[in-house]
């Protein structure tokens, strides 16, 4: 190709830079591709969880936390057993109550009646 | 979780249904959560993003970096796109230029890394100047034009695209795009002549 003398040639010469550019246009090299549809999935992902926690209401979550259905049988299983154990304490078990109110109580009975003798000693 | 990244073949090229299906609609089935979508998607518009990225920074890492950012804010705003309102295509195009210029206006342009190494270790060094500065002469023109100028002339004559998706891309009318893509001309002409020697298509 010889660069032209005139502005005409000059003209065709630039449009056969660019046909010369078209043609060599880059391909999506394959890293590219994959960083891209990385880039994608995880888009795709984390638009996933927000609908997730849509479709869930808290006591669902909160149920899955504690084990499902058999984790939630046991823990009112337990919560039964506890309530019996406190209501109807076994006779091999001492009472905690009476850790707790072990004390001598003594009481004062104070006599509250009104006392007139002093009246009467002064009469 | 299916793994998109496995299947480079799909991403080449290879036929599909979703082939016939148009970005808009791909756009959506990727915003409903459909993996495959972004193959296509990747398959049709990453390419263009890359050529012209390439054409107006003339650094091909750099030019990866940006088509893979314009991606993701593709994937990124995919559920919010209204169908019919403008091609992805074109959409696609004014973030790619829009990164394009963010990235320019940060760093100081290093053209002299733009320029291929040459292949031929037999010839003269001043062969090897010339030969590389002819490859470049395109490019290295381009990088010389002012920004808009050099956005309109990409998109117009290596992209082939039609003037009124130029205008949408840009932002401007139509007459200006044929006033930015004629004065382009003009000063790439002019630039490629006025390096005739340094050239030295005279000795061809």
């Amino acid at each position: 190709m010889n660069w032209g003398t005139t502005m005409t040639e000059d003209k065709d010469n630039l449009d056969l830079l660019f046909a010369q550019a078209r043609e060599k246009r880059p391909e999506l090299p394959d890293d590219l591709a994959v960083r891209i549809l990385t880039d994608a999935e995880t888009v795709r992902l984390e638009r996933r969880k927000p609908d997730e926690t849509k479709t869930n209401p808290l006591w669902t979550r909160v149920l899955a936390g504690l084990g499902g259905w058999q984790g939630m049988g046991g823990l009112v299983a337990a919560s039964m057993a506890g309530v019996w154990i406190g209501f109807s304490a076994p006779a091999f078990l001492p009472d905690p109550a009476n850790y707790i109110y072990a004390q001598d109580v003594s009481f004062v009975v104070a006599d509250l009646s009104l006392d007139t003798s002093f009246l009467e000693d002064a009469e | 979780m299916e793994d998109l990244t496995s299947l480079p073949q799909v991403v080449r090229g290879a036929p599909c249904a979703a082939d016939a299906i148009g970005d808009d609609a791909l756009l959506k089935q990727f915003a409903d959560g459909d993996a495959a979508a972004a193959r296509v998607l990747t398959d049709r518009l990453a390419p263009r993003s890359l050529s012209v990225a390439l054409r107006f920074l003339g650094n091909r890492a750099e030019a990866e970096d940006v088509t893979q950012e314009a991606m993701m804010r593709l994937w990124q705003m995919a559920p919010d796109w209204v169908p019919g309102q403008a091609k992805v295509s074109t959409w696609l195009y004014r973030v790619t230029l829009n990164l394009c210029v963010d990235l320019r206006r940060k760093k100081t342009p290093d053209r002299l890394a733009d320029v291929p190494e040459p292949e031929d270790e037999e010839a003269s060094a001043a062969e090897r100047l010339q030969d590389a500065a002819r490859k470049d002469a395109l490019q290295t023109a381009l990088s010389q034009l002012p920004e808009r100028q050099r956005q309109a002339v990409v998109l117009r004559h290596i992209e082939e695209l039609p003037n009124p998706e130029i205008a949408g891309i840009m932002g401007i009318s139509v007459e200006a795009v044929e006033s930015l893509t004629a004065r382009g001309k003009r000063s790439l002409t002019a630039i490629l002549a006025g390096r005739r020697d340094e050239l030295g298509y005279d000795d061809d």
